[in-house]
């Protein structure tokens, strides 16, 4: 019964889709890599979103120029895969009903597809990919009026906290490990290029990659090991970053390792075990409940997912808080076009309270020579996390002020 | 001078002891080339169900030692559903169609694996000691060791089954010519399907002790398959215990040209290395001479 | 009762008409209907349409298991985006991209070459992950995972604009699909698959393995190579991972699934990889998809209970795949998760179902429904004709010695043949026959010893090197080509003559009426006809006959002593191996007779009869065997 009932379903959905536009809805979609090896990151990113979603339909919707209009959710997986990335935007853009795009993880699958956005003009807030290049490429290409935007703390900021970070240890040489991906190699161009800019103080004794997928690391924990290094600066993702900590281990290597936000991913923390503990990096949330302006989200999301932790709480945050932004913009902008939403995120006259932080006007009006414009994080929103006990904490416990917004951010 | 050659050796031991793993992987592609004339190029994927499944029994509350041969049975009915579903029909059709099905069959194991179990890789707890042991400043960990003794122990076990036991023997005639086995009343189909199944176990079994090194997620097998396939065919895809001297070699061949070359280069001298050996003997180097039939 | 269609055309023909429709009807789209994402779809397939075209060269004709095509794509991808960077014209960029595939795949093909199988698929695939790691390496050039941007040039001041560039790519897949059609219907495209069904046969009459198998590869190659390029153009952004192992799945999946050895199969491959992933992620389509894919399943199997016999496993198995999927899509709580589940469920139903891929499918319906009309027959001209005459030995054979392991299967043997001579070999099984003839063929190579044809010493262990001294022969074990018709069997072994010769030769073994037949449909005893005509197609001077009454019935028997004798008229040498005692007697001038690897005996067929060295050979050592039991019927063969 139910599966001729389905079939019926089936039938009638597909020949009524066309006649039945709702004009009382505003399509969002949402897009990251669902599947693979980067799927803990999209998964977290997305569901983040979605909790913001259900939230604000649940009050009814967003109000736009009096009415309320719901959220509708398009939800598109691009594997991690820079063509089908591209496709995926093709999709999303030419359907001409999208207002906004929200996601990305992998930096390859933006500059492949984010092009055909801006080509049709349509909204997008990058969150989680880091890499710089995804917002540098415009501002090379001169892009005169540009609707992408980023919601995550840019690579750069990150190696730059790193690096200050290993200065104020009081280190001198250092070892790069990264991933041969994009993310891994542009990540090491960010750090040498930090090096330099604060004052060549680090030395790089040694720089070794690793393939997606490496278990062993000891050859090059190896090599950073006779050359002396005293730390371990590391660009990559969960499952590799986990193998470097336990290489380490098996070499009795033990120099703390710093290096992306990607070291607060819960398949690094809880596959390494002790031997992740002190490793240290730039976060913009922490999954503490005892924050207080973290608490509410955390414990929304691990109980609309039914989970004990957040697999990727940045991403989930950034998801959740980029939604939030993106809602008070279709609000301000009193229509569903991208055209005004872009015009009024450049210009966010309420200060959104997100879980990461109030967003006073997080983005200003495109400047091709200064790509900070569209950049919604600073320096000064990051924090030094580190791993203790299979969790994320402050580096630094003064930076908790910060987190809970007391200290201007 | 000392300490670079201390770190030679220590590359080219560890890369020694994760060969054992791709030739106890690899082992699992002979038995059923060796029955039926054909791999399953999704024996990676049984890994990776095998170790999943291990997870799930230690999870229940079972002891390691309890996990590993339930996995084992588990791991033993999914190569007869391999056999059964991708492999037979192709087989009897004399077509290659079992490439493309054992694909496919390994795609859907690992889309299961990702809904049943989770995208994120997960540590896989084990009862070995914890710790390195030191052998002349070289250092090896106990799960490393382990899977070296797991893959002789099972391979030999596997190995005195074939010959001493009367399925083993039917498996090895019907290997020789099946139609001569079928004539001697061995049921030849029953033979492949209990090669599959042992293949299966084996592979299960690599899973349980591979993972508690390299942790446990549906990707994890994907180097593996095409590691392990590579070490079957420049050993020999009948080349018995010829596959671990093939693995222990692509393994620290690995390792040291990573070290020496830079990481990203690990993979290509044991790849031009292998292109050349087949070249040289397409049979495998510890492989039998192909005689052409006419 | 089932209506068909005479339309009065032939198959061909057809096919081009239909071709030239589905082209048009694909260049109109972009102006009945504007969308970026279609175009890019379309252009996407189009770009895959020639990738497959060319993967299907190796995995299709050629029949090996290649898995470096998504490497070779993507070298052909950087070389193009390089050269535009350095501001090359676009014709020429495509040309590099070509030569930057076909380069390396052309250097690949000297250690491959000589691999078939799991080794050949290994050998490949080792070439695409070191072509990853070099692409992935080398920053320098190809700025590594960072990835190269290139910006789309213009061809000829014509700014590309995404429908130019849609029509772009869909004139060179049409140009590409034109041109493998031409290619491997030609004589080399029939002896790439000849070669796929039996190599021993390729090598021992002539054809050659090894170029018809370089040129598969290279022409595969530089297909991969000029997709590549139009790839990069498509795109803008290239990073080495994108070509790597799981594109090198899609690819071989496409082609399985559209259908091998045909480009209507590539085609409909590209298709499907390109369409179906984005179908899937749309909830609706997706749905759709699964029930109609759940329905066409179920349809074959029913009409098989309907007549009361059990499905087969080809029929079963896709309808349990598609119940499955239909299963998840109902109950799974995350179906948008199970998407890859539901696509490896859709692929297994079609690879069982299907197993000549949707191109397959579609033509035995088509072919169901509307009679073609056949081909016209050419005329059969040429035939058997005098051969030339040399002076001395057709063929001297000495000390040839061979053992395998221990045994020594030829052990010692002299054997000298005249010129014209039919010399027959006779022995009781296993006594080496067939063995002395794969040394003198070339196809084993002796332990010691020589063998001079008309003077010439042939290359040991070579059949083409012996084939060029002027022998050639047929095989015990059937070599046939059975992916090839009768005729093409013959013209592929045809050193020069068109298809009229070609038809003369079935003329002369009596096949004519069956040479648009497939030899996988042809009976043993046609069979074995047809390999003695493609040996002698290739005009030989020494013809060696391993068993060919084999298996005959009577009257076939009858007909294979009046061909051998006719050719014996026109002066060719015969080595005979047989048997039937009475062809023996019939045929030959002279027979040799060996046992245990030795050779016991020689003389005409009366005196070897009568030899008692040969009488116990035959019947076992007995001292009580008399002259007397001999002649009373017990006769040696």
């Amino acid at each position: 019964m139910k599966a001729s009932r389905f079939i019926l379903t089936v039938l009638l959905s597909t020949s009524l889709s066309s006649g039945a536009m709702a004009a009382d809805v505003v399509k969002i979609a949402i897009t990251g890599p669902f599947s693979g090896g980067s799927a803990p990151m999209g998964l977290s990113m997305r569901d983040g979103a979605k909790l913001a979603i259900s939230q604000i339909n649940k009050n009814g919707g967003i109000t736009v120029g009096g009415t309320k209009m719901k959220i509708e959710i398009i939800e598109r997986d691009d594997e991690g895969k820079n063509d089908r990335g591209a496709l995926v935007a093709q999709e999303i853009s030419s359907m001409g009903d999208i207002s906004a795009v929200i996601g990305t993880v992998n930096t390859g699958v933006a500059i492949m597809g984010d092009k055909y956005y801006v080509e049709k003009g349509i909204v997008k807030i990058i969150t989680p990919a880091a890499g710089s290049a995804s917002m540098t490429q415009w501002s090379k290409a001169g892009t005169k009026d540009l609707p992408i935007f980023r919601f995550a703390a840019h690579d750069g900021i990150q190696a730059q906290m790193v690096v200050e970070q290993a200065i104020r240890l009081g280190l001198k040489k250092v070892a790069i490990l990264h991933d041969a991906t994009n993310y891994g190699v542009s990540g090491r161009d960010d750090l040498i290029e930090q090096i330099k800019k604060q004052g060549g103080k680090l030395k790089v004794v040694a720089i070794e990659k690793f393939a997606i997928g490496d278990k062993d690391m000891t050859g090059q924990l190896i090599k950073a090991k006779v050359s002396g290094a005293q730390a371990i600066l590391i660009w990559g993702i969960g499952p590799e970053l986990a193998a470097v900590a336990a290489g380490k281990e098996k070499l009795g290597f033990k120099v703390p390792m710093i290096g992306g936000w990607t070291l607060s991913m819960s398949n690094f923390i809880d596959t390494a075990g002790a031997a992740g503990n002190g490793a240290l990096m730039p976060q913009t949330f922490i999954e503490d409940e005892s924050i207080q302006r973290a608490r509410p989200f955390i414990l929304a999301y691990r109980k609309a997912y039914g989970v004990a932790k957040i697999p990727s709480p940045v991403s989930a945050a950034q998801g959740y808080d980029a939604t939030l932004l993106l809602a008070e913009a279709i609000h301000e902008a009193g229509s569903t076009r991208p055209a005004q939403i872009k015009a009024a995120l450049e210009n966010l006259k309420v200060t959104v309270k997100g879980t990461i932080a109030d967003w006073k006007k997080p983005w200003s009006k495109w400047d091709p020579q200064n790509v900070e414009t569209h950049e919604a994080f600073r320096r000064a929103n990051t924090v030094m996390g580190k791993v203790q006990n299979s969790r994320v904490v402050l580096a630094n416990p003064s930076d908790k002020a910060l987190l809970e917004g007391k200290k201007a951010r | 001078m000392n300490a670079e050659f201390l770190a030679l050796a220590q590359m080219a031991v560890g890369g020694g002891l994760m060969g054992m793993a791709y030739a106890l992987v690899a082992y699992g592609f002979q038995l059923t080339y060796t029955a039926g004339k054909a791999v399953n190029f999704g024996q990676g994927e049984l890994v990776m169900l095998g170790a999943f499944i291990g997870l799930s029994l230690t999870g229940i509350g079972l002891p390691y030692w309890a996990a590993v041969p339930g996995a084992m049975v588990a791991g033993a009915a999914l190569g007869w559903f391999v056999e059964r579903s991708a492999v037979r029909l192709a087989l009897q059709q004399r077509n290659e169609g079992w490439i493309l099905l054992t694909i496919i069959v390994g795609l859907f194991g690992v889309s299961a694996a990702e809904n049943i179990w989770g995208r994120d890789d997960k540590p896989f707890p084990a009862p070995w000691p914890e710790g390195t042991l030191e052998f002349f400043g070289i250092s090896v960990t106990w799960p490393e060791l382990i899977i070296a003794a797991g893959a002789l122990g099972i391979m030999t076990l596997v190995e005195l089954a074939k010959r001493y036991t009367m399925p083993g023997i039917a498996v090895q005639a019907v290997s020789a010519d099946p139609d001569s086995a079928e004539l001697c009343g061995i049921r030849s189909k029953s033979a492949i399907s209990l090669s599959w199944a042992v293949s299966g176990a084996a592979a299960a079994f690599a899973g349980t002790i591979i993972a508690p090194v390299t942790t446990v997620g549906p990707t994890m097998a994907a180097a593996l398959t095409l590691k392990a396939f590579s070490v079957a065919v420049v050993a020999g895809l009948d080349s018995g215990f010829g596959l671990v001297l093939a693995g222990i070699a692509l393994g620290s061949a690995e390792n040291l040209s990573g070290f020496l070359l830079g990481s990203g280069w690990r993979e290509a001298p044991g790849l031009i290395l292998l292109i050349l050996a087949l070249a040289l003997r397409p049979q495998g180097v510890f492989g039998k001479k192909i005689i052409r039939k006419v | 009762m089932r209506i068909r269609f005479n339309l009065g055309l032939r198959e061909k023909t057809a096919e081009r008409i239909i071709r030239l429709t589905l082209f048009s009807c694909l260049a109109a789209l972009p102006m009945l209907w504007h969308g970026e994402y279609a175009l890019g779809l379309l252009t996407l397939m189009a770009v895959y349409g020639v990738l497959l075209i060319g993967l299907d060269a190796t995995v299709g004709y050629l029949g090996q298991i290649n898995l470096a095509q998504a490497a070779l794509f993507g070298l052909g991808a950087y070389g193009a985006a390089l050269a535009i960077q350095a501001e090359v014209p676009l014709p020429l960029a495509l040309l590099v991209g070509i030569a930057a595939a076909l380069i390396p795949g052309a250097a690949l093909t000297l250690p491959a070459l000589r691999l078939e199988g799991p080794q050949f698929a290994l050998s490949t695939l080792s070439f695409a992950t070191l072509t990853v790691i070099f692409l992935n390496e080398s920053e320098s050039i190809t700025n590594g995972a960072l990835g190269l941007s290139i910006i789309r040039p213009s061809l000829f001041n014509i700014v590309l604009d995404s429908t130019r560039f849609y029509w772009f790519c869909l004139m060179i897949l049409f140009i590409t699909w034109w041109a493998s059609q031409l290619l491997l219907r030609s004589r080399f495209g029939l002896a790439i698959e000849a070669l796929r069904d039996s190599p021993t046969a390729t090598d021992a009459l002539g054809i050659g393995a090894l170029r018809h198998k370089a040129l598969a590869f290279a022409w595969g190659s530089a297909l991969a190579g000029l997709a590549g390029a139009l790839h990069a153009i498509n795109f803008g952004y290239l990073q080495p991972a994108a070509f790597g192992y799981d594109l090198m799945v899609i690819l071989l999946l496409g082609v399985v699934f559209g259908g091998r050895r045909n480009q209507w199969g590539a085609f409909a491959g590209a298709a499907v990889v390109t369409m179906l992933p984005n179908l899937l992620s749309n909830r609706t389509l997706f749905s759709l998809l699964v029930t109609l894919g759940c329905l066409l399943a179920i349809a074959s199997p029913i009409r098989t209970l309907l007549s009361r016999t059990r499905p087969s496993f080809r029929q079963t198995a896709p309808v349990a795949a598609m119940a499955t999927a239909l299963a998840l899509a109902l109950f799974a709580s995350n179906v948008e998760e199970w998407r890859k589940g539901i696509f490896a469920l859709f692929l297994f139903a079609a690879v069982v179902g299907l197993p000549d891929g949707i191109a397959g499918a579609v033509t035995a319906i088509l072919r169901k429904l509307i009679h073609f009309s056949p081909d016209p027959l050419p005329v059969a001209t040429g035939g058997m004709q005098p051969v030339k005459s040399f002076a001395g030995l057709a063929l001297h054979a000495s000390n040839l010695q061979k053992s395998f392991g221990g045994v020594k299967a030829v052990d010692n043997v002299t054997l000298k043949i005249g010129k014209g001579e039919t010399h027959g070999l006779i022995g009781p099984n296993g006594s080496g026959k067939t063995t002395l003839v794969n040394l003198i063929s070339g196809l084993y190579k002796s332990d010691s010893g020589s063998v001079e044809i008309f003077g010439v010493r042939p290359i040991p262990g070579s059949l083409m090197s012996a084939f060029s001294a002027g022998s050639a022969r047929t095989f015990q074990n059937l070599q046939s080509f059975t992916g090839l018709t009768a005729l093409e069997s013959i013209m592929v072994c045809q050193q020069d003559g068109g298809i009229s010769e070609a038809m003369g030769w079935l003329h002369t073994v009596g096949l004519e009426p069956k040479a648009r037949l497939l030899c996988s449909e042809m009976s043993y005893g046609d069979l074995r006809f047809l390999e003695i005509a493609r040996a002698l197609a290739t005009r030989p001077y020494v013809l060696m006959l391993d068993e060919p009454a084999a298996g005959m019935s009577k009257p076939d028997i009858i007909r294979l002593v009046d061909l051998v004798t006719s050719i014996k008229r026109a002066g060719i040498t015969i080595l005979l191996i047989e048997h039937h005692q009475d062809v023996v007697a019939e045929l030959c001038d002279r027979v040799s007779v060996m046992d245990g690897g030795r050779l016991i005996a020689q003389g005409t067929p009366d005196q070897v009869r009568r030899d008692p060295k040969v009488i116990e050979a035959y019947l076992g050592s007995d001292d009580t065997t008399t002259q007397a039991n001999n002649d009373s019927g017990a006769q040696p063969c």
